[in-house]
């Protein structure tokens, strides 16, 4: 292996992992708020994916701009959803029946999508699509580094809201402690509802990252939502930093092992990483206390 | 308030037409049990044609994995979406010990469902260290592992193009001899799963097991070994699921990894087993007949399009949203209400109970005062503690 093709990997493997972060941080924080994990995310992160090709092929969009109806749609089916479908399951079962809810909506999005566009796989056109520039011997495609700049970009906004906004404040609040941040006055309804909202719009900025540069079809999410779980569990469900750590760690070694084993063998990673986790560490490695009994 | 006097007689009524009623309830479950049995037994002989035996054959499959699940799901509460891993691997061990090492049909059959078995344990081990969520997105990672390992290891399992599955049964029988056979050897294996169900249930092992279904941490340290009882019905549940999807390559032929190891089918079983009910016996065999009767139909009307995964998908929301339970114990609830009504008050009444409690103190003072003298002080006392039972019984 050569120094070239080995930085190729790593830099390849950012790119991937700061894609894979950013949807990590939107499963992790559904799973703050309501401690459901939400199988549809990346059924979602396809959708919106889907709808950037779909403006880019029939009016001639940039993919970049089906962001702005995007991320404010997927924010309100985010609301939505919590406040009419999941807030609706009985708190003692709520663990595993939101996971077949969620499910139950990921089948649906994937028969609507193949219903609709059919099973083809389709692909973005882009004038920018096969530029590229080198870095110390490693070719970058400008594309990748695009949906890596989207992710990091929604990846700061996502920390700004959380940390400098009085929204985000009550939003750790109320996934730190529900009952004290009701008593302090916060609508824990409403803000998780907001939560799942924001959740959601990260699977919607992502999905146009997707879209720049890969095939997309309808059961593509089942090639996201595993290595996303894998993720989540490794980094501590609930633990933003460690979702993103996990996440980049997983995204260069897969990125690295596609060299020697291809692309089908390196994917194993993700669930090779989980279940050494699990012998390991149940909890994960950033979690604590609340992943313990999840 | 009424006296103790003209509530007991009521009460004893109530509890003799209680017993008619569910001598009454016993005899009808009997019959349909029995009407069923015969109906399912008959079936073959009286399908129209062999396309109809055919979906009955791939019902009595559903019903046989759905059956499997259910040990899992049923006993534990811990719901796996990746019961497919153990059919499709139950699919591939068989049709592998036939075609590499040419063995008998029948013992790959069950050597390959013990051999999933003994598989079952690591992966047992590793994924009820978690509960819940984890479990559920580790039994999801397990069918994509073995996907992707089924597809890339080409050498063995022949890859995407899939493996071809010998016929057991010779040249001479034909296609709708062979539903038949396939559609009787489905009966006897869900016949015997359900059987070590029924057995399960009522022993010792399976109260444990619901002990964890209800409050694991509870059931914990009430002394139940809970993490030996999870692993022992995994690995069972594990086998019999293999042996349903190893029944199910010899009667299909084929083994595409695409559709062995693929969470749909596993989405199947949890619909099942939740929409007949997952705690009674005969939930996911109902289960199966419905969810694998709507989606045959769904298939046969809506063709190559993705709409059936549309159904499936509204039809899952719709039984978690509304039914979480199933049908079995909504009937259930139902029967319970045509039989004689004790209303929601509890067999004792609150004027019972006080009763009781003060038959029981007096007792107690009556102990208490036999080695120590009583003092006015336990007379004051004893107002506060009926005022604490009565509460109690409202809880």
């Amino acid at each position: 292996m050569s120094a070239s093709l080995l930085l190729q990997g790593v830099i390849l493997g950012i790119l991937l992992g700061g894609l894979y972060a950013l949807l990590a941080a939107g499963l992790t924080l559904y799973f703050g708020v309501m401690r459901v994990v939400m199988i549809a995310h990346s059924a979602f992160l396809i959708l919106a994916a889907y709808i950037a090709w779909w403006m880019n092929t029939s009016l001639g969009l940039d993919p970049l701009l089906s962001l702005v109806v995007t991320v404010p749609s997927f924010f309100v089916v985010g609301y939505v959803m919590q406040r009419g479908l999941l807030s609706r399951l009985r708190p003692a079962t709520l663990t595993m029946m939101s996971v077949l809810l969620t499910f139950a909506i990921a089948l649906t999005i994937e028969g609507a999508l193949g219903y609709f566009f059919t099973g083809t796989q389709r692909r973005i056109q882009l004038s920018y699509a096969s530029a590229s520039f080198e870095v110390l011997g490693a070719q970058v495609a400008v594309v990748k580094l695009v949906a890596f700049g989207l992710a990091v970009v929604a990846l700061v906004a996502l920390w700004a809201v959380l940390k400098l906004t009085s929204f985000g404040q009550a939003l750790r609040a109320t996934i730190q402690h529900p009952e004290a941040a009701r008593l302090l006055g916060i609508d824990t309804d409403r803000i998780a509802g907001f939560g799942f909202g924001l959740g959601l719009a990260t699977a919607a900025i992502g999905g146009t990252a997707l879209s720049l540069d890969s095939t997309i079809y309808p059961s593509l999410h089942w090639h996201w939502i595993g290595p996303l779980m894998a993720i989540i569990v490794i980094g501590g469900l609930g633990s933003i930093p460690g979702a993103a750590i996990a996440a980049m760690l997983l995204g260069v070694s897969q990125a690295l092992l596609q060299i020697p084993l291809g692309t089908t063998w390196a994917q194993t990673v993700f669930y090779v990483a989980l279940f050494a986790t699990l012998m390991v560490r149940p909890q994960g490695f950033f979690g604590g206390r609340l992943a313990q009994r999840f | 308030m009424p006296s103790v006097s003209d509530t007991r007689p009521d009460r004893a009524a109530l509890a003799a037409r209680q017993t008619r009623f569910d001598r009454v309830v016993r005899v009808v479950k009997v019959a349909a049990l029995l009407v069923v049995a015969v109906l399912v037994l008959s079936f073959p002989a009286t399908a129209a044609n062999p396309f109809i035996l055919s979906v009955g054959v791939i019902i009595a499959s559903y019903a046989a994995f759905a059956v499997g699940w259910n040990f899992v799901g049923g006993f534990t509460g811990y719901i796996s979406l990746g019961h497919a891993a153990y059919s499709g691997m139950g699919g591939y061990a068989t049709a592998l010990l036939i075609t590499r090492l040419e063995w008998n049909p029948w013992v790959s059959l069950v050597l390959g469902a013990v051999l999933v078995a003994v598989v079952a344990v690591p992966i047992g081990i590793a994924s009820l260290r978690v509960r819940g969520a984890s479990f559920v997105i580790v039994s999801i990672a397990v069918v994509l592992i073995l996907l992707l390992v089924s597809q890339s290891w080409a050498g063995l399992t022949n890859g995407s193009n899939g493996l071809r599955v010998p016929r057991p049964f010779g040249p001479e029988v034909l296609r709708p001899e062979q539903h038949q056979r396939f559609f009787y050897l489905f009966v006897a294996l869900i016949a015997v799963a359900l059987l070590v169900w029924w057995l399960i249930d009522r022993s010792r092992f399976g109260m444990g097991l619901k002990a964890i279904r209800e409050d694991e941490d509870k059931a914990q340290s009430l002394g139940v070994p809970t993490f030996a009882y999870k692993l022992v019905v995994f690995v069972v549940s594990a086998f019999f699921t293999a042996m349903a999807g190893g029944l199910y390559a010899l009667w299909f032929g084929n083994l595409d990894p695409v559709f062995q190891f693929s969470i749909l089918v596993g989405s199947y079983m949890v619909l099942m087993s939740l929409l007949g009910g997952i705690r009674s016996l005969f939930g996911p065999v109902l289960g199966a007949v419905i969810v694998g009767y709507a989606l045959e139909f769904f298939k046969v009307n809506f063709g190559d399009t993705q709409f059936h995964l549309v159904a499936l998908g509204l039809m899952l929301a719709l039984v978690v949203l509304f039914m979480p339970d199933g049908i079995i114990p909504a009937v259930a609830a139902g029967v319970k209400r045509l039989g004689p009504q004790a209303g929601s008050i509890r067999e004792m009444s609150a004027a019972d109970l006080l009763e009781d409690n003060r038959r029981r103190d007096r007792e107690a003072q009556e102990r208490a005062s036999r080695t120590e003298p009583a003092t006015s002080q336990a007379e004051d006392d004893d107002t506060t503690t009926e005022r604490e039972h009565v509460g109690g019984s409202a809880r």
